[in-house]
């Protein structure tokens, strides 16, 4: 009997697999190279895309059991956290990685696994899709890398309550130090990845820019090696909506990583804001942005606990042995979609932060240099066998004869020549301390049976009812209207300077009313 | 279909590398021998938990390998400290004794990709290579006017000192690394992609930090590359 796959479905599935392959070959070879002298980085991300092919399938299940990848991205996109454009982005990059791995190996065939391979790429161009509903796209890079993703109600509170600010004040010399120092935690606690940094943008201000730049999971939460260290932390995801003069965002790439022309340079920041927010707030909430010296002087008290945070977590990692690292790193990676099951109410730190046993066996290949080859062959010079492709074959970047993901064999339409999972999750353990502190949110700090509990329970009022699919579209030809202002009054529930004012502000009056 | 795809692929060649050559060759003759003793089809072959390749398949693949005499080259230091058998040993920095002197007579004793512009300084090349040397300078404090020689591009070797570093010399990646990244953002020059030749732990050094920034897009041109002089 053929595959359970309609024609149509394969086209789709081998379109948004193309499409896959390529952005990730382009982002890979221009981005950016890891390594570290601490961290065994490549047998970490090369055993990570392992455990997301064996562990995806049945855990994306759970989770739309209860809410669909439309919902998903929604609640997303009303909040900065960890289910944004690079995690949800890359979700079928790792997965896609574990399969090409096993495919070159001989372990598996092509038309093995389809009916999982079908439903995770569907699932993760459906979440995609939705959270960035605003462009119209489905990752940045289809927007010449541009992450257009709030819309004109959230962007016109960030502009508003924005604090001025120039070099040498209080206020900017704190943000610059921030800056630094966040990102300086977020690649260690994040094992060298760049996963816990995000920026989204340019949105434009007038004849300014604005690029909204987050930091996720700060605090204690999902990950168990920032149990006890990572305590002080009092907010998991920052976001600092940046206004800068004299600059152009060329590029916010699918990484939410920027270039800038000219080159980005913190003097030609002008306004900065200072929020939170995750799957249990109603949007962006303020911190500390009752003035200019209250915003700085909390920045700095973030600054000074992350450099504690970093020096004793550092402590603790340089302790580790090589499969601890290994596993830290690997889970980082391979727990990219793990937000949305906080979103849906189902998170299990055992879905999320163990290692399968069919991954656990596959350990003793993973010494450096192999680590270093098999991810430098599969995403940078696609020279393993099995992405060979004809002869006369152009891939779209490289022009090598030559494709980072093989697609689906037709052929399952014809015959029974398939298989069509990987089978149920087998197990899975950690070399690492378990997670026993709690997760830091918005309502303070919680056990996961708490947090799951109020997820289940909440919708945000910016997304409840109609509000959802009240979009930009809408709300160009209803503004004014008591749909429109309601959901504007819900956005700008905190703010300082739009609190109840509706709908029907225009750029001009927003420029009126802000701060700076 | 009665076997791994791969066996049969029309346009497949050897990987690159030898080591991923020698493992993935191995897995799929292992695996097509077990799938043809199996005498099932590669449908129930590949659900069979029974025909799985187990962790003492891999293990022993491993071993063949290092029976050769061949030794991995290590990326982080933990790997080589816990099974320094199956590494080579670490490469520290040459001195071909062919370094040319710049304008002020000075030995330039390596050049690298200036991550922004900055001016030049004078400082001591203190080696961070290791934990050990990081966590010496995390509780003694780094000292003052060290440049750090760092032999990796990632940012967490040097997570917890960092800012105290007066400038960085970097061995490897490019400007667009993870410390590249970080020590724009902390304002402290820095160097990245250098090849050094004569330099050693403890030399005083000027660094020209005020070349104008590398171009990430452009083709590498050795005269706009930072140099490094060895003052004493």
């Amino acid at each position: 009997m053929p595959a359970n796959i309609t024609p149509a479905e394969l086209q789709d599935l081998n379109q948004f697999l193309q499409k896959s392959s390529d952005i990730f070959y382009w982002q890979c070879t221009t981005r950016t190279v890891q390594e570290s002298k601490l961290f065994p980085v490549n047998p970490y991300i090369a055993l990570s895309y392992y455990n997301a092919w064996y562990r995806y399938p049945e855990i994306f299940r759970k989770i739309e059991a209860v809410m669909s990848p439309e919902e998903l991205g929604a609640r997303a996109r009303e909040v900065s956290m960890s289910a944004n454009a690079i995690m949800l982005g890359i979700i079928q990059q790792f997965y896609l990685g574990g399969r090409q791995f096993l495919l070159d190996m001989g372990m598996i065939n092509p038309t093995d696994g389809i009916e999982d391979v079908k439903y995770v790429l569907d699932f993760a161009q459906r979440v995609n899709r939705s959270y960035h509903r605003q462009s119209g796209y489905t990752l940045n890079s289809d927007m010449n890398n541009r992450a257009q993703l709030l819309p004109e109600r959230t962007l016109q509170v960030f502009e508003a309550d924005a604090l001025g600010c120039k070099p040498g004040d209080k206020l900017h010399t704190a943000v610059v130090k921030f800056l630094a120092t966040a990102s300086q935690y977020a690649f260690l606690k994040n094992c060298e990845c760049r996963l816990g940094i995000h920026n989204s943008g340019p949105y434009k201000v007038g004849d300014k820019e604005m690029l909204v730049r987050d930091f996720v999971d700060l605090a204690e939460g999902d990950y168990p090696w920032l149990d006890g260290v990572a305590s002080e932390i009092e907010h998991n995801n920052i976001t600092l909506p940046v206004i800068m003069k004299d600059t152009h965002f060329n590029i916010v790439d699918d990484w939410g990583s920027f270039e800038a022309t000219p080159s980005y340079d913190h003097d030609n920041m002008v306004a900065v804001g200072l929020y939170t927010s995750d799957y249990l707030s109603n949007g962006y909430i303020p911190v500390h942005m009752e003035n200019a010296s209250d915003m700085a002087d909390y920045l700095d008290h973030m600054r000074d606990q992350m450099q504690r945070v970093t020096a004793e977590l550092w402590k603790r990692m340089a302790g580790w042995s090589r499969e601890q690292m290994i596993d830290a790193g690997l889970l980082v990676y391979y727990s990219v979609p793990k937000d949305l099951a906080h979103i849906a109410g189902v998170y299990d730190t055992n879905d999320w932060m163990l290692v399968e046993e069919r991954v656990q066996r596959m350990r003793p290949l993973f010494n450096d240099e192999y680590g270093n080859f098999a991810i430098a062959e599969l995403v940078g010079y696609i020279s393993l066998s099995s992405q060979q492709e004809s002869p006369y074959t152009m891939s779209k970047w490289s022009g090598q004869s030559s494709d980072m993901w093989s697609k689906i064999p037709n052929s399952v339409l014809n015959d029974d020549n398939y298989t069509a999972s990987v089978g149920p999750i087998r197990g899975g353990s950690s070399a690492l301390p378990p997670k026993t502190g709690k997760y830091t949110t918005t309502r303070g700090k919680l056990t996961q049976d708490e947090a799951n509990a109020l997820a289940r329970g909440f919708t945000s009022s910016t997304i409840a009812g109609n509000f959802v699919n009240y979009d930009d579209q809408w709300v160009k030809y209803n503004a004014g209207t008591p749909e429109a202002d309601a959901l504007y009054r819900a956005t700008q529930e905190n703010s300082f300077q739009l609190k109840g004012k509706g709908s029907t502000l225009r750029a001009d009056d927003v420029a009126a009313l802000r701060r700076w | 279909m009665s076997e791994p795809n791969i066996l049969a692929d029309k346009w497949g060649k050897p990987a690159m590398s030898e080591v991923l050559e020698f493992y993935h060759s191995s897995i799929r003759k292992l695996v097509a021998e077990r799938f043809a003793a199996s005498g099932k089809t590669w449908q129930e072959a590949v659900q069979d938990p029974a025909l799985e390749l187990t962790r003492a398949d891999f293990e022993k693949i491993e071993a063949d390998l290092l029976a050769t005499g061949y030794r991995f080259t290590m990326s982080a230091q933990v790997s080589i400290e816990e099974e320094p058998e199956k590494y080579q040993p670490i490469a520290g920095v040459g001195n071909s004794g062919n370094q040319v002197s710049d304008e002020n007579g000075r030995l330039v004793v390596g050049t690298g990709d200036n991550v922004f512009q900055a001016t030049d300084l004078e400082g001591t090349a203190r080696f961070v290579g290791t934990v050990e040397v990081v966590m010496d300078m995390l509780m003694n404090g780094v000292p003052e006017g060290t440049i750090a020689v760092i032999d990796d591009s990632g940012g967490t070797l040097t997570a917890p000192i960092l800012e105290g570093f007066a400038g960085v010399v970097c061995m490897g990646g490019t400007i667009r690394s993870h410390l590249g990244i970080l020590t724009r953002e902390y304002d402290i020059p820095c160097l990245m992609a250098a090849e050094l030749d004569g330099l050693a732990d403890g030399d005083r050094i000027v660094v020209e930090y005020s070349k104008p920034a590398t171009d990430a897009y452009a083709e590498r041109d050795d005269s706009l590359r930072a140099r490094i002089a060895k003052v004493s």
